[in-house]
Order: structure tokens, then sequence, then C-alpha cells
């Protein structure tokens, strides 16, 4: 046994015992301070941008409200707050209530145009181009097109009701329309981020198992289903995942379309932040509010990542 | 006849002629929805916005109206706003590839002490949400004394994780005896990262790089708050501030999100193809 080794590692063995020790020891320090100097400009941006920011989060949701005079320590009187206030729980519910309707929607029709995109022949990047261009899109932009479109007075789809003699429907002044057009005009505007990531994935199926599917004389519903769904897992594991951290974090286009209104329909828990800076300069209670979406998005990104697992 | 049927198998599925009709009435439809807001703000910018309210609506505008464009190059620092969204998504998209892709090649092909305790971090901080941090993002950059200046918009986007992820997983799938041979020839760990691992990786760094330019082109929260100045302000702010500074001048507003949308899809059109070779989600693969 001995003999063999020697034959195929020779130089090891002509180390002593300690001296591979030391040399393994000096070339673990030289690697590990190889790979922080690799590291080294991403460190300092996270913790000057992340991690300072985190704990300073976390140490002002204990301090005073206000952001004249010297900082006072107020004990659990934001947490309090956060928790009690009947416009966080509208705010929570409202982000809540979006998610749930904005990410089934776009996956759902990105899905349906990423197999349609992956079934034709020809004409496919100028069809990529055109459903990627709402994307490109800040939401502020997206916001304001559909303000238009919508517009009591003047938008296009109340032309066409007007056309039939109805009366024209006012959607972002409506408290129960307000929310769900804010989750269509997003919805519009993800569809091609989704269709194009779909799409990605699609393309890189193996070929050779559909056919081996369609000699078997598996239909094509029952082809997505049974091989395309499950072999997509990796990517819905990455698209719920990232859907849900962007999702949560509504501002964009209620800021623009609604501010909140009308009575607080919109209000969104990141517009509630921005607010208690800006607006009311209560940053202990913004602090609270914060952490506490730090908190839900946290959990909640443990939670489908666990859901999601790959079962080995 | 029959060996004909077959031979066709060979090149891809064969899908029937119903299902490619389907295909392309449902793109038709997609493409549609997707395209037709943008002529409605298009016949808006060409008309002046008293005779937004005529009814029937007159789509078409006769004669053309330059008067919202005009006013919008001469009235506001439109050219301004569109070279700051070029210059800082410019500046945050080149430093990011160059830090994503050093730290994605540590975490990708070294083994080194603490390794877990970095990747931890980088991974909990995805689940961040940049509009949580805004208020403490706001004091440590103005304790810098950076607000109202490019820094104040470069440098907080830079601790977006996603992008580590990614090129770690670019790297992964580049093989170990490619970096071992060079090794072994006595190059340095650098001109490994630089003559071996870049080369290879470029096609995805081309989709990151648009990912993380697109994400920086649109961002409103940050901007909104980093910098109050006019002459530093973005496009996304710049354009929302149209419409609060001169309520229901709806020809002025549309004629400066047409002119916005214009540099970022040219630059999409040109590197678009990377796009569907390249599946993003590898970047959360185990």
């Amino acid at each position: 046994m001995n003999e063999i080794r020697s034959a195929t590692s020779t130089p090891q063995l002509t180390l002593s015992l300690e001296e591979h020790r030391r040399l393994r020891k000096r070339y673990r320090r030289r690697t590990t301070l190889t790979a922080y100097a690799f590291l080294s400009p991403n460190l300092v941006v996270f913790v000057a941008f992340l991690l300072i920011p985190v704990v300073w989060l976390f140490v002002s949701t204990f301090r005073t409200k206000g952001v004249l005079g010297p900082a006072e320590f107020v004990g659990l009187d934001n947490w309090r707050d956060t928790f009690t206030s009947p416009l966080v729980q509208t705010s929570i519910r409202n982000t809540v209530v979006y998610s749930a309707m904005a990410i089934p929607a776009v996956f759902v029709i990105a899905m349906v145009l990423a197999l349609a995109l992956n079934a034709i022949p020809r004409g496919g990047a100028p069809t990529r181009v055109a459903l990627y261009v709402p994307t490109l899109q800040p939401a502020v932009v997206a916001a304001f097109i559909f303000t238009f479109v919508l517009h009591p007075d003047f938008g296009v789809f109340n032309f066409a009701l007007r056309g039939l003699g109805r009366d024209p429907i006012n959607f972002l002044g409506d408290t129960s329309l307000a929310l769900p057009t804010i989750a269509g005009i997003e919805v519009w505007r993800g569809t091609g981020f989704w269709t194009m990531m779909f799409l990605a994935s699609l393309t890189a199926l193996p070929n050779e198992l559909y056919h081996a599917a369609e000699l078997d004389g598996a239909g094509a519903i029952r082809r997505f289903v049974r091989m395309t769904l499950p072999l997509l897992r990796p990517t819905f594991y990455f698209a719920v995942i990232f859907a849900t951290i962007v999702n949560l974090q509504l501002f964009d286009s209620v800021f623009a379309l609604t501010d909140g209104g009308p009575v607080n329909s919109t209000i969104t828990v990141s517009l509630y932040i921005y607010r208690s800076l800006f607006a009311f300069g209560d940053i202990g209670f913004g602090a609270a509010l914060s952490f506490l979406l730090v908190i839900t998005v946290l959990l909640l990104t443990g939670l489908q990542t666990f859901l999601l697992r790959e079962r080995k | 006849m029959k060996l004909r049927r077959v031979a066709p198998t060979n090149s891809g599925l064969r899908k029937p002629r119903a299902a490619i009709a389907l295909a392309y009435a449902v793109l038709l439809v997609g493409v549609a929805v997707a395209l037709v807001p943008f002529l409605y703000v298009l016949s808006t910018a060409l008309k002046e916005t008293t005779s937004l309210f005529s009814y029937p609506p007159d789509w078409i505008p006769s004669p053309v109206y330059w008067g919202n464009f005009e006013s919008l190059l001469a009235d506001h620092p439109f050219v301004r706003w569109t070279f700051n969204t070029l210059f800082v998504a410019g500046a945050v998209t080149a430093l990011k590839l160059w830090f994503d892709s050093m730290a994605g090649y540590a975490l990708a092909k070294m083994e080194f002490t603490g390794k877990r305790g970095v990747a931890l971090l980088f991974l909990l901080s995805v689940a961040i949400p940049i509009s949580a941090l805004i208020i403490p993002l706001f004091f440590v950059i103005r304790y810098l004394g950076l607000l109202n200046t490019y820094w104040a918009l470069i440098l907080p986007p830079l601790a977006n994780p996603l992008g580590i992820f990614m090129a770690r997983s670019f790297i992964v799938s580049i093989p170990d005896d490619l970096e071992a041979s060079a090794r072994l020839d006595g190059a340095s760990e650098f001109t490994i990262y630089r003559k071996i691992v870049l080369p290879l990786i470029r096609p995805g760094l081309v989709v990151l790089g648009m990912f993380t330019f697109m994400l920086q082109y649109t961002s409103l929260i940050w901007p909104l708050i980093a910098v109050q100045d006019s002459k530093r302000q973005v496009l996304a702010v710049g354009i929302s501030g149209l419409q609060s500074a001169f309520l229901q001048d709806w020809g002025l507003l549309s004629a400066g999100m047409l002119l916005a949308a214009i540099p970022i899809t040219v630059i999409f059109l040109v590197v678009q193809r990377a796009f569907v070779v390249n599946d993003l989600s590898g970047a959360l693969k185990e």
C-alpha cells in the first residue's frame, strides 16, 4: 500500500509531517489573504452602506421620535406604535394584497408569452424587443402612461366606455379599484422581464427528453405539466423569491399615481417609511417600520427557500 | 413518403400548424398591449394639451405641434437629467461588474477562512430591501458630506448582492483544470482572473451589466432622497417632478417620457441577443 502511494505522490513523502502541516498552514494563510483582497471592494461597500445602516436602524428603533433635539432612549415605544397603528396595518395589508394580485398574474402571462416565443419559427428577435420595452421604462413613466390611458376625462379606456354609452370609470380615484389598477400597471411593466427570464430557461431545456415524451404519446399539456414545470423548478425558485423581495417594496408607481390615496387605499409600507421621514420627521417610528419590513422579507425568503428547496 | 415524415423530427420538435398560429396570435396581443400605450403618449406629445379634451379625440395630431419638446428642452434641465442618469447608471454598472466578478471568483474558486461567513453576509443581504434602508442611508451619506453629489447616487447601490451570486455561478462553471494549469505556469491569481476568467464569463457579464444598468436607470426612491439639487437629478425623479410642478401639463410630460425611453431602448436593442442565451436564475442555484 505504502509503496503504491510513494510511486504516485513522491513530492509529499519527502516532507516530514511537521513540515507538511506548516506549509499547508502557510498556503492556507496566503489563499485567505488573496481571497479577501478579491472580496475587499464589495466588503467595504457592504459594511458602509448595508451593515452600518442596518445596525443604525436597529438602534434608532429604541430612540426618540423627533429629528430635532438630542436622541433619547424611549424603549419599545416605537415598536408599540408600529404594531398598534391602524395605518401601518392598512399599509401592510395593501402591500400583501397587491403582491398576491401582481405576482401570480405576471408569472402566468409571462409564461404563456415565453411558451409562444419558444414555439414560433421566426420573428422572435423583434417580438422580444417589443415585449421588453415596457420593462425598460422607469415605474414613474409607466405610471404616467396609464394615468393618460385610464384618465376619466380623456383616457382611451373611458372614450371607449363613453362610446358604448356607459359612465366613465375613475380607476385611480376609486378606493376599491385603485390598488388592482396599480397591480395591473406593474404587471404591464414586469411582463417583459419575466418573459425573457422564462424564455431563457425554456431554451435551455434538453430537446431529447421532449422527443422521447412525444414518441411515447404524451400530449402538449401533459408534457408541460409533467416535464416543463418540474424542469423549470430552479427558475421558479429564483423568480418567486426575487419577485417577493421587489414587490413588497412597492413605492414608485404608488408615489407617482396616487400618493397612497384615495383615503389611504393604496398606501404601502415603503411609502409610509418615506413619509415618516420626510413628512412627519418621525425617525424612530420609520426605523421600527423599516426593521419590520426587513424582518418580514427575511422570514418570507427563508420560508420560500425552505418550501421550494430541491429535494435530493 | 414515410421516410420523409420522420426526417424533420431530427431538427427539433414537430409543431403542429395550429399551435404555431396560436403562438403568433398570443404574441400579437402581447406586443399590442406592450406598445399601443406608447402611441397614445406619442399622440399626446405632438399636440397642445388643450386639445386633449376634445371629443371625439383626434388620434393623429394635425398640424403636428412641437411646443412640448421645445419647452421640455428649453425650460427644464432635461438634457442634464439624461446625462446624469446615463453617467450614474454607467458608473454603477462598471464598478459593480468589476467588484462582483472579483468577489465571484473568490467565492467560486478559492478556499479560505471565513468563506461561509462572507457568503452568509451576502446571502442575507439579498433579502434586505433598499426602501427599508433609505432613512439610515440618508444619514450615512449626510455624515460623509456627500448629499447632493454623484457619489450619493453611485455608492449605496453598489451594496447589492445579486450580481455577486450571478458572477459566482458563471465562474463555477469554468473547469478547474484551466486555472490550475495557469497556476502551474506561475500565473498570479489576479492574472488568472484578468486573463482567463474575465474573457470566459463575458457573455454572462453582458446580461448582468444590462440588468444592473436597467435597475439603476429606473430607480426612483433613493435618488429622490439623496439629491435635491435639480442639476444633479436623474430622469425618473425629474419626470415625476414635471407633474407636481406643472400639474396637468400632459403634453410636456408625454414629451419627457418619450425622450426618456429612447436611450435605454437603444442600449437594450444592442445587447438583447445575449439575454436569451443566459439564464439569470443560475444566480441562486446551489
